[in-house]
Parts: C-alpha cells; sequence; structure tokens
C-alpha cells in the first residue's frame, strides 16, 4: 500500500515536471494561436463588445481619487452602457502588480500612464493592442504631434491615446529667498532662469543656514525626470540622442553640471528619500527648492492653500535653469493604453472607453479630473483651448508649455535605465567619480536598449 | 493467527488509507504552492527566461550560474546577506536566551507581560513597523537625529537610510527588534517544562546557577535551540521587505541582499531565468546549512 501511494506522489511529481517543462514550447505556441485568434475576432469584435472592463490607473491628478474616478464612471456608463471596475496604482509597487498580472494572465483591459510604460515597456513587450485604427485625420490635426510622436511606434503602431500633457519644473521657496535676499534672482514672470541665477540662489539660500537648501533624491521608484532635468539642463546635456535609440548621460556637458551639484554647498545626494519624500520636505519648509514639480504639485491644496507651503511660504515654480534660460523641459504624457487579453469584446469596449474620454464628450471631464492641459487642441472641432480659463494657476503655468523638450522616455530598455539612473546618482552621492558613474550607466543602459 | 493477521492488515491498511486521505487537502496545497514553484524555479534558471509575449525561452546549461558568479552585484548581495545572517542570529539567539532566562520564573503576569512586549513586533505588520523606524531614521526631523545632536553625541545629522556606512546597520537593528519575539516566547516555553527534579538535585549536590544552566537546563532546552537557530537563520536569509520598503537595495547596492536581488532582477530587469538561478543558489544555502545545523544538534544531543 505505502509503495502504491508513493508511485502515486512520484506520478504526481512527474506531472508537474512536465507542467514545468510545457511552458517554454506551449506558450509561444499558445501565444501564436491567441494572438492569431484575436486578430480574427477583432474583425467581427463590433458584435460582441463586452459590458464591463477594468482599468488601472495610476495617480494622475484626480485620476488617483476614488470619488472623482466614480463619478466618471458613471456618467461614461449612461453614455454606453459599459461598466468599469476601477483599481487604483501607485508609483512604488504598480509596476509590480501590473508586470505580475502579465505573468499570471489577468491583465486588466485598459491601463491609464505614459508612453514610457504603455509604449516602450508593454507594448514593445507586445502585451499592448494596437490601437491606431482610433486615429483619424482630424484626431492627427488637434493632438499635440509630441505626444502622437511618443504614443506611436517607428513602425506605426499605436500603444497609448494621450488625453492630457504638462511640463514638468521646479520649485522655488520664495519667501526663503526674499529672506535671502535674492528675491530679484527668480523672475515670476517668465519663470525661467539661468544656470548661474541658480548657483546664486542655492549660495544665498545655503549662507542664510538652510542646510540642505535641495536634494536629489535618488531613492528610487518615480520623480526621476527631475533629477535628469536639473542635470541635462544646467550645461545642455541630452539623456539619449535625438533618434531614441540610444543614452548620452556621458557627455562632457552632463559631467560638468553633475560634477557641480556633486561639490555645491546646500545640495545634498539623498540615497534615503524618493521624488514624493522630496515634494512632502519642501511643503513642509525643510527644503528651500523641489526638482519634482509640475502643475499638479502647484495646485495642491492638501494642507494649505495652493502656491503655499505647509507655513503659508510663498511656491513659486520654475523652469529648469539653462546657460541662456531657455530650458527643454521633460513632458509628462498620459493617456489610456489597452491590453491584448485575447478577447476580443473586451478590447471593442475599452477603445469605446478611449474614443469616449480621449475624443469624445468625456474628454473635458477627463482632462479637468486630471489637473493637467488637454492632449489637443479640440475635439473634432469643438474648441478646448477655454478649458482651463477659469484657473488662473493653470494660466500662468501655461508660459512653461512652449519649453517642452523632447519625449525621450520612450527610448528602448527604459525600465532598466532608469534603474541604472538611480544607482548612478547614489555613487555620485558616495563621492565616486562622476566620469566614471555615467559611464556605467551609459553601458548598463545601452545594453538595455539593443 | 492468520485471520488475526490478515485483519489486522486490513486494519493498517485502511488507517493509511484514512492518513492520506487526511493529508491530501494539504498534499495539494504543498504541491502546488511549494514543490511545483521549487521545480519551475530550478527548470527555468537553466533558461534565458524574460519577459515578453513574443519571446521563447532559450536553453542556456549552466550560463546563468556562470554569470551569477562574476556579477559584482551579486557576490556583494550574498556578501550583505551573510553579514546579516553572522549578526543577527547570534545575537537573536543569545538575546533571547538572556531575556527568556531572567522572564521566565517570575510571576505569570509579569512574564505574559514580557512576552506581549517582546512578541509584539512580530505580530505587527511589517509595513507599519518599517514606517515607524523610517521617521526614526529620517535624515531631516528622525528621533535618532534629534536626540543625537541634543545629547551632543553628533555635531550634524546622519543619513542612516541614506549613508552607505550605516544602512546596512539599520536594517539589521530593525531585524533584530522582529525577530526576537518569536525565540523569547520558545525559550520561556522550553525553560518552563525543565524538569524541576534534576535542577534540586543538581543544586543538592553543590552545583552552582552557572554549571546547573550549563548541565541541567541547557541539554534540555536543546531541541528548542535547534529550531530558533534553523528558523532565525531562515528569516535572515530571506530577508526582503525591510530592504524593499526602506532602502531598495541602495544606497550603492550597500543594503541588497540575494532576496531583494532576485526581486530586483526579476521585477525591474525582467530576468526570470537569471532570478531564478541566484533563488536556487539561495536555496543550496539554506539547505546545506541547516543540514550542518541538524547535525550538529544531533551530535550535542
Amino acid at each position: 500500500m505505502r509503495k502504491t501511494t508513493a508511485l502515486l506522489l512520484a506520478l504526481v511529481m512527474v506531472i508537474s515536471l512536465a507542467a514545468c517543462a510545457a511552458p517554454a514550447g506551449t506558450e509561444t505556441a499558445a501565444g501564436t494561436e491567441a494572438a492569431a485568434g484575436t486578430e480574427a475576432a477583432v474583425e467581427t469584435a463590433a458584435d460582441t463588445k463586452a459590458s464591463e472592463i477594468t482599468l488601472w490607473t495610476y495617480p494622475i491628478g484626480g485620476w488617483g481619487n476614488a470619488e472623482t474616478v466614480d463619478s466618471l464612471m458613471a456618467d461614461f456608463k449612461a453614455a454606453t452602457g459599459i461598466s468599469v471596475k476601477v483599481e487604483y496604482l501607485d508609483y512604488t509597487n504598480g509596476d509590480d502588480q501590473v508586470n505580475t498580472a502579465i505573468e499570471g494572465k489577468s491583465a486588466p483591459d485598459l491601463i491609464m500612464e505614459g508612453p514610457e510604460r504603455l509604449v516602450a515597456n508593454w507594448g514593445a513587450k507586445g502585451y499592448m493592442a494596437d490601437i491606431a485604427d482610433l486615429w483619424d485625420d482630424e484626431d492627427r490635426k488637434e493632438v499635440n504631434s509630441a505626444c502622437q510622436a511618443a504614443c506611436f511606434t517607428a513602425d506605426g503602431k499605436c500603444f497609448e491615446y494621450p488625453v492630457v500633457m504638462t511640463a514638468h519644473c521646479m520649485a522655488v521657496n520664495y519667501t526663503a529667498l526674499e529672506k535671502a535676499g535674492k528675491a530679484d534672482l527668480v523672475n515670476k514672470d517668465t519663470h525661467t532662469w539661468t544656470t548661474q541665477q541658480f548657483k546664486y540662489a542655492v549660495a544665498a539660500l545655503y549662507a542664510a543656514g538652510n542646510d540642505p537648501v535641495a536634494a536629489i533624491f535618488c531613492g528610487g521608484q518615480g520623480g526621476d525626470q527631475g533629477t535628469r532635468a536639473i542635470i541635462n539642463n544646467m550645461y545642455g546635456g541630452t539623456f539619449t540622442n535625438a533618434e531614441h535609440n540610444a543614452y548620452t548621460a556621458d557627455s562632457a556637458e552632463n559631467i560638468k553640471a553633475l560634477e557641480e551639484l556633486q561639490a555645491m554647498d546646500g545640495i545634498s545626494f539623498d540615497a534615503s528619500i524618493v521624488g514624493g519624500d522630496e515634494i512632502n520636505l519642501f511643503r513642509q519648509g525643510i527644503l528651500k527648492m523641489a526638482f519634482c514639480w509640475n502643475i499638479a504639485q502647484q495646485l495642491n491644496e492638501d494642507n494649505n492653500a495652493a502656491g503655499l507651503t505647509n507655513d503659508g511660504d510663498e511656491i513659486v515654480f520654475m523652469s529648469f535653469p539653462a546657460e541662456d534660460g531657455n530650458a527643454k523641459l521633460c513632458g509628462g504624457i498620459w493617456g489610456f493604453g489597452i491590453f491584448d487579453n485575447g478577447d476580443a469584446g473586451k478590447i471593442e469596449a475599452a477603445k469605446e472607453f478611449i474614443r469616449y474620454f480621449c475624443e469624445g464628450e468625456g474628454t473635458e471631464p477627463a482632462v479637468k479630473a486630471a489637473q493637467y492641459f488637454a492632449a489637443r487642441t479640440g475635439v473634432h472641432g469643438r474648441d478646448l483651448s477655454g478649458i482651463w480659463s477659469d484657473n488662473a494657476i493653470m494660466n500662468e503655468y501655461n508660459k512653461l508649455m512652449p519649453y517642452l523638450g523632447d519625449y525621450y522616455q520612450v527610448t528602448g530598455g527604459w525600465a532598466e535605465a532608469r534603474t541604472a539612473w538611480w544607482n548612478m546618482l547614489q555613487a555620485v552621492g558616495s563621492g565616486a567619480s562622476v566620469a566614471d558613474s555615467v559611464k556605467t550607466f551609459c553601458e548598463t543602459a545601452n545594453a538595455a536598449a539593443k | 493467527m492468520g485471520s488475526k493477521t490478515s485483519l489486522s492488515k486490513a486494519l493498517v491498511r485502511r488507517e493509511t488509507i484514512s492518513g492520506y486521505l487526511f493529508m491530501l487537502p494539504c498534499l495539494f496545497f504543498f504541491l502546488t504552492f511549494v514543490i511545483y514553484p521549487m521545480f519551475m524555479c530550478v527548470f527555468t534558471s537553466f533558461f534565458d527566461s524574460n519577459m515578453g509575449k513574443n519571446t521563447t525561452d532559450v536553453f542556456i546549461g549552466l550560463a546563468n550560474y556562470r554569470e551569477l558568479f562574476s556579477d559584482r552585484i551579486f557576490l556583494g548581495a550574498l556578501r550583505n546577506t551573510f553579514v546579516i545572517v553572522l549578526v543577527s542570529v547570534p545575537v537573536v539567539m543569545v538575546f533571547s536566551l538572556w531575556v527568556a532566562s531572567a522572564i521566565y520564573d517570575m510571576p505569570m503576569v509579569l512574564t505574559s507581560a514580557f512576552r506581549c512586549i517582546f512578541y509584539l513586533p512580530v505580530v505587527t505588520g511589517s509595513v507599519a513597523v518599517t514606517v515607524v523606524w523610517k521617521w526614526m531614521y529620517n535624515n531631516y526631523y528622525g528621533i535618532f537625529n534629534f536626540l543625537g545632536k541634543n545629547l551632543g553625541l553628533i555635531d550634524k545629522n546622519i543619513n542612516w537610510l541614506g549613508d552607505e556606512k550605516y544602512a546596512l546597520w539599520c536594517i539589521i537593528l530593525i531585524l533584530l527588534t522582529t525577530s526576537v519575539g518569536q525565540p523569547i516566547v520558545l525559550y520561556v516555553s522550553a525553560l518552563g517544562n525543565v524538569d524541576k527534579t534534576l535542577i534540586e538535585a543538581a543544586e543538592v549536590d553543590g552545583a552552582n546557577r552557572s554549571q546547573v544552566f550549563r548541565n541541567v537546563k541547557w541539554p534540555q532546552i536543546m531541541p528548542t535551540t535547534l529550531y530558533i537557530l534553523i528558523i532565525t537563520m531562515i528569516n535572515s536569509f530571506q530577508c526582503f521587505a525591510l530592504i524593499q520598503l526602506l532602502t531598495s537595495g541602495g544606497p550603492n547596492h550597500s543594503t541588497d541582499t540575494i532576496m531583494y536581488y532576485i526581486y530586483y532582477t526579476a521585477f525591474k530587469l525582467y530576468r526570470y531565468g537569471y532570478g531564478n538561478a541566484m533563488g536556487v543558489v539561495l536555496m543550496i544555502i539554506i539547505a546545506v546549512l541547516s543540514a550542518v545545523q541538524f547535525k550538529l544538534g544531533s551530535s550535542d544531543n
């Protein structure tokens, strides 16, 4: 009896092993069959549109707020009959949750984020559905060209439909600078400044007893655009080449900027904080400058009126410093992508969702909820330019939009480059040679880009 | 006689079948969630397996294992892991035995109170514990810097988690506080079960406290010690949540452990095969050390 049971157990083990062995071969076969099936099914999709879909969203302004999103989803359901189950991700664990879901074959139908994830990562890995068919000539005319470039691949596939955009910037505690007697360094009209003015401002704030004045946060997990932008802009360096196929952070301009920041009194390379921590420390009045800033931060009213720190100091948003004052700001583009889960009905319903919120009656509420700027000038002729006319801060912030630079976040190997970037900053913060650190970064990132 | 034997055989068979049937649900979960993933891990470690819908796993033999031992970050993570184990295991063992010895013969209420106090960090969620420690270590407003400066121990704030000189030791300190609870409870129980007549006999024979502990109590709590040694070692090898929540392996890879590097490789770099190869190496290390400890423990007995 024992022998029989042992034999049975061994059989179960062997079956488990066989099951283990299966994925390498079967997954591909199954994948091919599923892909072929999906293509065929999509053609007849209109008849089989699903009545319920899932949306996972990162905290993009009010799209991270359940109350706001519930209201948008209720309107969408009333207009289309499709109900949407929403789950909220954060930037700390969101990517892991999505990756786990993808591998567990339980990815959501829709996801809201930027092209660096939807196009350069999951799209490039073959998990997103091509939504190029949602674009017509009018869309091409109305949607911001930089957004279009970021959402389409070189071979004409589209993995994201943009809904909002902004330019990332930095912020200064203007009251502290006034107290340090150097308020004239900040131009509250143009919101731009030169590298020299920025260095004077840091020196003045440091001399006034603020240590540190600002932090190059490098604990990882989000906010990386701020650290890239300060380094790239100080002396006109770039992060990638124009073709978006190689990382160029080891240029002489970037090395010069990093070496200056490394040696600058008042600037701390802090591996114990991330972008969100930096914003909190700035709001608490501990740091006097923030590099992880954009319009959503400027409009934030959580602990005080918009544009004020918790203690009531005035916050002035500024372009990143450049030698001639004309910085190239990092863009933030957010929109929706559809995961190709092999269910044509769900894909069709998800496309209906995108039509509604990106080029339909839901566009204006979607943009307002996100608290960013619309990615298009109008919706099929209906003008969107006055969408924020009632908001003085948004209007003022609009002055930075012409400084929007190249959206290079779609360069291959982005996910690995991002983690390597943090490691590079941590090494520099530990006193390592800047030239060696950026060289290592570029070697790692360029290897991932191939 | 013959019918008796066949009857008892039938009885044994029936009992055996019942036993296995009772085990079946547990066996199902064990096979599904332990054995199957374990074999998957070993199996995939021989492949170049990456994330991608249209990618195919390519058999590369031992290449992942060869790469491991030339990977500077992996070797650093291995070193950090051993530092954590070599520091935390002896400290946890000695501290918990000391506390348990001091409290096990106190009045019941006091013993229970101490057990609760030391066990509290174990039952508190690791995220909550980590958040509180993160506040205390904070570079800008943390209590350690506040006290250090006010007591004149430090001149300027120390970036506890952001400085590679301190970060790993900060992690070890938290690990100690969350690791001592269970050993203390186990030792209190084990010491309470030591045969009192043997202790009294030893005392009558003139043994002092140290001799009583060494020659009477210690041999009797040896199985508990062995168990605590193994679980503490395994917990230390598997230190992950603290690293992920506090430092993400930084600064400059100074707090990378094998567990964290497995996660980093699989979830950030999407190199599943390589990550699994690390998992296999970790499993072998833990298995070998556990076997050595069992062997030593049984020799002592």
